[in-house]
């Protein structure tokens, strides 16, 4: 701090403004250099500048001053403060609550679509179910017709003997009212899509073949076909034929029957 | 005022306690640290309450200190209108910007003259109507007043009582010339002129009368 000494008369002349513009330049620099001294010394003259305010007796300004400035402030702190609520008019546990009612609401409805499609698919179950149900209840209807006819003694065994001596014979049991059954067994399968077709030869001269249904054996050639309302009664019906037709049977009997047999 | 009243009493009690109790006069003098000082402290408080922009801690404020800003400042302006503008300008000033008062580093009512001076002068030099509209003045505050350790305990009529009556000791010569650079804010150029005196003289005429108010205000501990 060698060049201090030649600014310690300033201070109180720069506290007061009264330095001419070089003398405050030069102390200025100085005090530019970070001179710690200097620069308490410049604070305390200051200071001590400040207390010549005191030189002035005080004053009341008026009433209207007062209530200019607190108009003022009071809307500057209204306008600083308002930001804040109105940033969140709503607050944070109503938009929680939105918030978990959007939710509970998506969940409700991801949840009765779900519902939905559940009690959808079990009523597609339960329907399958009935209608499987029906399906056995109306084979075993069937079955029981069928042994029905076959174990009464009322029916009428026909015996259709095959036009091939390879082939074995097929049995036939006409019931008069319960209907016809049919059963074969090693009954080789017709070629290609094509069925056995039962024909019912009437006793009137001249009379056409009734088409009956057709069917197909098994895999081991076994088969049960059940007639359960003839086309015509037994006793207009002079004989049971079987030939090969196509798949869905024939109007008319398009080859010569491969199974014959007479009705006694 | 009701606020300097209670304070006097309570100065005066430790005068007192002083003359009773000499011996402990360390742990007295421990009691005159600016914290000690409860127009200090109070001043602290609601200055750093306008950070949170307290209308009520403003407004203490205000009416702790008004009379006084005003005062010198229609002591600077001889203008009773335009005074008042400046000294809404100043409490404006300390509304908005009462952060950049560096409380740890300074009291506050000798930082509140400062600035109150500093916008009077500036009013003062400016030349047309114009001019004096507040958005052409810097926005500018005064650095920090540091007070000495010999001056933080007097209260503020103590302490106006005090200057007026070393000022009042001063010759004619040195009061006026450091009038007319505190109200006027002349330089010891401008001084020399008006007075139609040696700058040098000028010079030792407000140096030696500002030591002396110094000496004074040192001598009142």
């Amino acid at each position: 701090m060698k060049n201090c000494g030649q600014f310690r008369e300033m201070f109180e002349a720069y506290a007061l403004g009264a330095l001419d513009p070089a003398e405050r330049a030069a102390l200025e620099a100085h005090l530019g250099t970070g001179c710690a001294d200097c620069a308490k010394s410049v604070e305390e003259a200051r200071w001590l500048v400040s207390q010549l305010a005191y030189m002035s007796p005080e004053a009341t300004p008026s009433d209207m001053l007062k209530g200019r400035l607190m108009q003022t402030v009071r809307a500057e702190a209204h306008a600083v403060k308002r930001p804040a609520p109105s940033r969140s008019v709503i607050p944070f546990w109503m938009w929680a609550g939105v918030a978990a009612l959007f939710l509970f609401s998506a969940y409700s409805a991801w949840n009765a679509q779900r519902l939905q499609q559940e009690i959808y698919s079990a009523n597609q179950r339960a329907a399958a179910i009935l209608q499987e149900r029906r399906d056995l209840e109306a084979q075993l209807q069937l079955a029981k017709r069928a042994a029905m006819i076959v174990t009464d003694p009322a029916s009428v065994k026909i015996a259709l003997a095959s036009q091939d001596p390879q082939s074995p014979a097929i049995e036939a049991k006409w019931h008069s009212q319960l209907g016809i059954v049919l059963t074969g067994q090693k009954i080789p399968a017709p070629s290609g899509n094509r069925v056995l077709q039962l024909w019912l030869i009437p006793k009137t001269p001249g009379g056409r073949p009734i088409p009956s249904l057709s069917l197909r054996p098994d895999a081991d050639g076994k088969f049960v076909l059940l007639v359960a309302n003839p086309p015509e009664l037994m006793a207009a019906t002079k004989a049971l034929a079987i030939t090969e037709e196509p798949e869905g049977g024939s109007a008319q009997p398009t080859t010569t029957p491969r199974w014959v047999g007479g009705v006694s | 005022m009701r606020v300097h009243g209670l304070i006097q009493f309570q100065t005066r009690a430790v005068f007192r306690s002083r003359r009773r109790r000499s011996n402990l006069k360390p742990l007295f003098l421990a009691a005159f640290t600016p914290t000690a000082n409860p127009e200090v402290s109070l001043d602290t408080t609601l200055v750093s309450r306008l950070l949170q922009k307290d209308v009520n801690a403003f407004e203490q404020l205000y009416d702790r200190h008004s009379r006084a800003i005003y005062g010198l400042v229609v002591r600077i302006l001889q203008h009773a209108g335009i005074a008042e503008e400046v000294v809404q300008d100043v409490f404006l000033q300390l509304w908005r910007n009462a952060a950049q008062y560096d409380s740890p580093r300074g009291p506050f009512v000798p930082w509140l003259f400062t600035l109150a001076r500093n916008r009077a002068l500036d009013t003062l030099r400016l030349k047309s109507e114009r001019q004096r509209r507040r958005e052409d003045q810097t926005e500018e505050l005064p650095p920090v007043v540091s007070a000495p350790e010999y001056e933080k305990q007097l209260d503020e009529k103590r302490r106006a009582e005090k200057v007026r009556a070393l000022m009042g000791s001063l010759s004619p010569q040195q009061k006026k010339a450091i009038e007319l650079a505190y109200f006027e804010g002349l330089s010891h150029t401008e001084i020399a002129a008006a007075l139609k005196e040696p700058l040098g003289t000028v010079k030792s005429w407000i140096r030696n009368g500002l030591l002396r108010l110094k000496e004074g205000l040192q001598a009142t501990t």
